[in-house]
């Protein structure tokens, strides 16, 4: 179970969507930064990231290191969870 | 899950044609499981607007349409899995389905895979993928609010989603090869915006090249006639059309020469027990409510083929 898991989206992004029902399905709770709602957050996103797209999800585990998975990719979402 | 298990229908992909075919399907008690690489609505669900689908005087939001199919093949008891599908074999008494991450058993097969965006194939569109080039404007547009951008194609699409990332972008050139072929209310919608002076349509035009600093886009080279200039623009939205998702396909079902599906007029494909709805089947119309409705006939006509089995 991760520590924490951060998700960056937009209001019309259907991905973003897909990445949080998987999370719920998963039982697992996450933080939600909406860029159209809070567009100062937008560099943050792309410093993480390093690309300009959303959904961005910021998996941070328990030993505190962190996984960042661009776009819905579930080949990459699904462990970074699960570890 | 149990990978033994023998679906009567395993449906590919769970966008309109998918999830229409399914709320037949289930509610018919036809066991059906849907596998979906990624967005449940398809394409639908990447759309802002959907403003020409029956049932809905004010038009409706891609995401909204999509999530209320799937809630609504849900109902009768549709199952949706996450996974790609990267090959189906012909075992006999069933369809083996081979994903990424499970194996799939089915008596019946519905392809509903649909397309997706072409690439221009000019130097920096791999390198600049989501760091300024981008082919999704409902998912990436908001990285955009007062900047510059360009769109490039001249259809329904690039006309649609220029519309949209009018909200974002400071200014937009839309750059078409040829003519704009777009639907007569989208060209009107179009013209607000040029005669506003947001958008400014650049006619026989294609880009050469797309350029950038510090890893983002911040200039294309383009080719206006002969003519070539650079414009300074801080993202790429590209919509030159669609091709299907069937390469793995090739060898077991018969394809058009533009790698569609062929269908009798069943839907089914040359391999009996393997049908084809909606974008990803040759001769479709593209739109929401006709792979909704191929969909639906797909469906009835699985349930016919289950029936004399
Ligand atoms: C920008 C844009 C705007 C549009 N606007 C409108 C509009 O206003 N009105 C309208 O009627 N139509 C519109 N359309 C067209 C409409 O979106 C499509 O006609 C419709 O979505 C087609 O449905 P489909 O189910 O055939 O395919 P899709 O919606 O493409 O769904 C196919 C699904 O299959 C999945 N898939 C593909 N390969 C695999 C695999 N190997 N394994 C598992 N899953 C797979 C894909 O991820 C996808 O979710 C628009 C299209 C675009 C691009």
């Amino acid at each position: 179970m991760p520590k924490k898991v951060t998700i960056f989206t937009t209001n019309q992004c259907g991905y973003c969507g897909m990445v949080k029902k998987y999370l719920g399905i998963k039982g697992i709770n996450y933080e939600e930064v909406n860029l159209d709602e809070n567009p100062a957050k937008r560099q943050e996103a792309l410093t993480i990231s390093g690309a300009l797209t959303v959904p961005v999800t910021v998996v941070t585990k328990e030993d505190d290191s962190r996984e960042v998975i661009v776009g819905y990719n579930l080949s990459k979402l699904a462990p970074a969870i699960s570890a | 899950m149990n990978q033994d298990k023998v679906y009567d229908l395993v449906v590919i992909g769970a966008g309109p044609a998918a999830l229409t075919a399914a709320i037949y399907t289930t509610r018919e008690d036809i066991e059906t499981l849907l596998i979906e690489k990624g967005a449940i609505g398809g394409m639908a669900s990447v759309t802002d607007l959907i403003d020409n689908y029956p049932g809905f005087s004010k038009g409706i939001s891609g995401l909204e349409l999509s999530d209320e199919l799937s809630k609504q093949a849900e109902r009768f008891g549709t199952k949706i899995e996450y996974d790609q599908i990267n090959s189906i074999k012909d075992e006999g008494k069933y369809k083996l389905l081979q994903g990424e991450i499970n194996q799939y058993r089915a008596k019946t097969v519905l392809i509903a895979t649909g397309t997706d965006y072409k690439k221009i194939d000019v130097p920096g569109e791999k390198e600049y993928l989501s760091r300024g080039v981008h082919y999704c404007a409902t998912c990436d547009g908001a990285f955009y609010r007062d900047k510059p951008i360009a769109v490039v194609g001249g259809g329904n699409s690039a006309v649609q989603e220029t519309l949209f990332l009018t909200r974002y972008a400071s200014s937009i050139d839309l750059l078409v090869r040829s003519t704009i072929k777009a639907s007569d209310v989208l060209i009107k919608e179009l013209q607000r915006h040029i005669d506003s002076g947001k958008v400014k349509v650049h006619l026989k035009t294609t880009i050469n090249q797309i350029k950038g600093e510090n890893n983002l886009v911040n200039k294309i080279e383009i080719n206006q006639d002969g003519e070539v200039s650079d414009l300074n623009v801080d993202g790429v939205f590209i919509f030159v059309g669609l091709l299907p998702n069937t390469a793995f396909l090739k060898g077991l079902i018969d394809l058009d020469d533009r790698n569609f599906i062929k269908t009798n007029l069943n839907l089914e494909t040359n391999l009996p027990g393997v049908f084809a709805a909606g974008d990803v089947r040759s001769g479709a119309t593209m739109q929401i409510a006709s792979a909704s409705g191929e969909g639906a006939t797909a469906a009835l006509k699985i349930r016919e083929y289950l029936e004399k089995k």
